[in-house]
């Protein structure tokens, strides 16, 4: 795989909230440029913008100006239909919590993205299979979310974010909602899938020794970015 | 998958399916119950009207119905006796009728005077089944007289009582003659038991002079479907009378027949408007209460087309789960009530007869509508999660996910 070239390519971005009455500027005029493979953190005080900018970045929500480019497709300039289609296929998600669907066991929750996909059946057996050995959670593939720890479900929730082969992966405060333990084991998973498979992941957290874990570190306040630690080494 | 997601969908909250499954056979049930309890009620009607009425046709002159003139008889045909001969036929009598005057010593009323043979009439009209009071003509009074309940209240006559009844004869001159009080009838036909009174044929043809003529043959028939082939051919033997059906003799019955369905519609409009506002109710409510789901499967890539249907199919399994115990249950309960009856009498002593109807009703399962009222239950239920589905497309992934 081909380092260094970019997934993400954002200019200008700002999100302004309530621009009539008191505005929030929540992203404010943002950059930022992160190419295949990176492993990297957004944080920043809580109302700093890292959700606003992570759903900006994944296609959730769409900027007052600035274009995002991903995989040279500016994703500010699809139709909503074509950019439910776009999220689908080339971007995967994992959110803070309840990210499962309660009544789909975790097998069918990954294969629930593979459907939309309409991917061949054939092939999603033996993907499934290999998601679940990569995220630990061989035993557990036929449980319902209910029946699964908070780290064990943000586990599935990582594999589900990896079964449409996305560009790259959004994950807001994966464990914020996890005890130290979990949250290190999720850390490890992903760390091990950007090392081993070169799944470029860009994730928000408040946690230090998430911090800590990541490659890059990019600071934001009131919606700017105020430091960005460039990678320190290359996967 | 989706379809998966939908009937796992409606067990997560048991109690809410299961209004919706509820309302939907309940809907389902009435519609069924008010075409039952319509055709029921037409079915005894039309029976009565045939059975205990007028019989399946009637013949007269021509000119008889005009003003029921004492002169205008039938003529002497060998063809009215071949019509009691045809394989079809049932039963016939014949009756001398006049329109006349009955007065007591505390008033009068205009009444329709039936001159008929008792055992005849007793297996056509079932007019002995029909008395509250006293017995059906016998020899031992001289003119014995059959009067209805409302009119002997109205002119407090009671068994034994004397009248006298005036009408003209055959020549046009008055007659009148006394009669006394043999029974008092009562029929499903209240307003009819007001008017006719019957005597016997023998007593009313002396005093109209007609001999042994008569102004009316009735016909009952073996099988109702035979009617309109019948009545072709016993016109065509007797093409200078005038033949009528029971459709013709008793043209509300006919309305009714007709209208029926015109009306059991109305109320299963009414019916469906209940049933569509349950529904969009509690799909609504599912939809808020799984908000943040689905917006996140929105935001994991599932587009609008496929979150409408996953909440379509919501609604459609509830509805193909709630139809089949619907009908069942409908099918069961409709038959049970066939078998013993709906008594309407608790509701009022004549709120039935006096619209000519009997106050136990038999309803009867309506075969030949059950597609249609299914149908429209379907649709309704599904056009009622068009809303609530319309609804969830406009949820927006971010706001969805914040909740
Ligand atoms: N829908 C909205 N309407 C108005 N203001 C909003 C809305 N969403 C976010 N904001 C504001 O935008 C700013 C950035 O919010 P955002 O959720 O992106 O911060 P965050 O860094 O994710 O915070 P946290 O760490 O608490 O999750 C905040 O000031 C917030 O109040
Ligand atoms: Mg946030």
């Amino acid at each position: 795989m081909m380092k260094n070239d970019t997934v993400i390519d954002a200019h200008n971005i700002s999100k302004i909230y309530n621009p009539e009455t008191i505005p929030v500027f929540a992203v404010n005029d943002v950059h930022l440029h992160l190419n295949r493979g990176e492993f990297t953190a957004l944080v920043g005080p809580s109302g700093s913008g890292k959700t606003t900018l992570l759903n900006l970045i994944g296609g959730l929500d769409r900027p007052d100006t600035g274009n995002i480019l991903i995989n040279n497709i500016d994703i500010t300039k699809l139709s909503a239909n074509k950019l439910i289609t776009f999220r689908l296929n080339h971007i995967g998600f994992v959110f803070q919590s309840f990210n499962l669907i309660p009544v789909l066991t975790a097998r069918e929750n990954v294969e629930m993205i593979m459907h939309l996909q309409k991917s061949q059946r054939m092939d999603r057996d033996t993907r499934i299979k290999q998601l679940f050995e990569e995220v630990q959670l061989s035993d557990k593939i036929d449980s319902r979310p209910s029946q699964l720890s908070g780290g064990q479900q943000q586990r599935v929730a990582v594999a589900r974010a990896l079964a449409s082969k996305p560009q790259f992966v959004l994950a807001d405060e994966p464990t914020a909602n996890l005890d130290s333990k979990s949250a290190s084991n999720l850390l490890d998973i992903m760390a091990k899938l950007n090392t081993e498979e070169h799944i470029t992941f860009l994730f928000s957290t408040h946690d230090q020794r998430v911090i800590d874990r990541a490659r890059r570190v990019i600071t934001l306040v009131d919606g700017k970015i105020v430091s960005d630690t460039l990678p320190t080494s290359t996967a | 998958m989706i379809l998966m997601m939908a009937w796992r969908n409606i067990w997560r909250n048991k109690s809410r399916s299961m209004i919706i499954i509820f309302s939907i056979m309940l809907g389902l049930f009435a519609g069924l119950f008010v075409v039952a309890i319509y055709k029921g009620m037409l079915r005894s009607k039309v029976r009565s009207v045939i059975d205990r009425e007028v019989g399946h046709l009637q013949i007269h002159q021509s000119k008889f119905k005009e003003d029921y003139l004492a002169e205008y008889v039938l003529p002497e045909s060998t063809a009215l006796v071949d019509i009691t001969q045809l394989p079809e036929v049932k039963l016939t009598t014949q009756r001398s009728i006049t329109n006349g005057m009955l007065s007591t010593a505390t008033g009068s009323a205009g009444v329709t005077i039936l001159g008929i043979v008792p055992n005849e009439e007793r297996a056509i009209s079932q007019l002995a089944e029909k008395i509250i009071e006293g017995d059906y003509f016998t020899e031992k009074i001289r003119n014995p007289v059959m009067v209805g309940r409302k009119l002997a209240r109205k002119m407090k006559l009671k068994i034994k009582s004397k009248l006298v009844l005036t009408f003209t004869d055959s020549t046009n001159s008055i007659v009148s003659a006394a009669f006394r009080v043999m029974a008092i009838y009562e029929s499903e036909n209240t307003p009819l038991d007001e008017r006719n009174v019957y005597v016997f044929r023998d007593d009313l043809n002396k005093l109209l002079g007609i001999g042994s003529s008569v102004h009316e043959m009735v016909v009952l028939l073996n099988r109702d479907e035979d009617l309109d082939r019948v009545t072709k051919e016993i016109q065509g033997m007797v093409p200078s009378l005038q033949v009528d059906t029971w459709k013709n003799l008793s043209p509300e019955t006919e309305l009714m027949v007709d209208t029926t369905n015109e009306y059991s519609y109305i109320i299963l409009v009414i019916i469906m408007l209940a049933l569509a506002f349950g529904i969009i109710n509690t799909m609504l409510m599912a939809i808020l209460e799984r908000t943040r789901e689905l917006g996140m499967l929105v935001a994991l890539g599932m587009n609008k087309v496929r979150l409408f249907f996953l909440i379509l199919w919501e609604t459609v399994f509830l509805t193909m789960v709630g139809c089949p115990f619907g009908l069942l249950f409908s099918w069961l309960w409709i038959n049970y009530l066939n078998r013993n009856g709906v008594d309407f009498s608790r509701f009022g002593e004549d709120m039935m007869s006096s619209f000519g109807f009997t106050n136990v009703i038999y309803p009867e399962f309506p075969y030949d509508n059950v597609i249609v009222i299914f149908l429209i239950v379907v649709i309704t239920a599904i056009l009622s999660s068009l809303f609530p589905a319309l609804k969830a497309l406009k949820l927006q992934p971010v706001e969805a996910l914040r909740k």
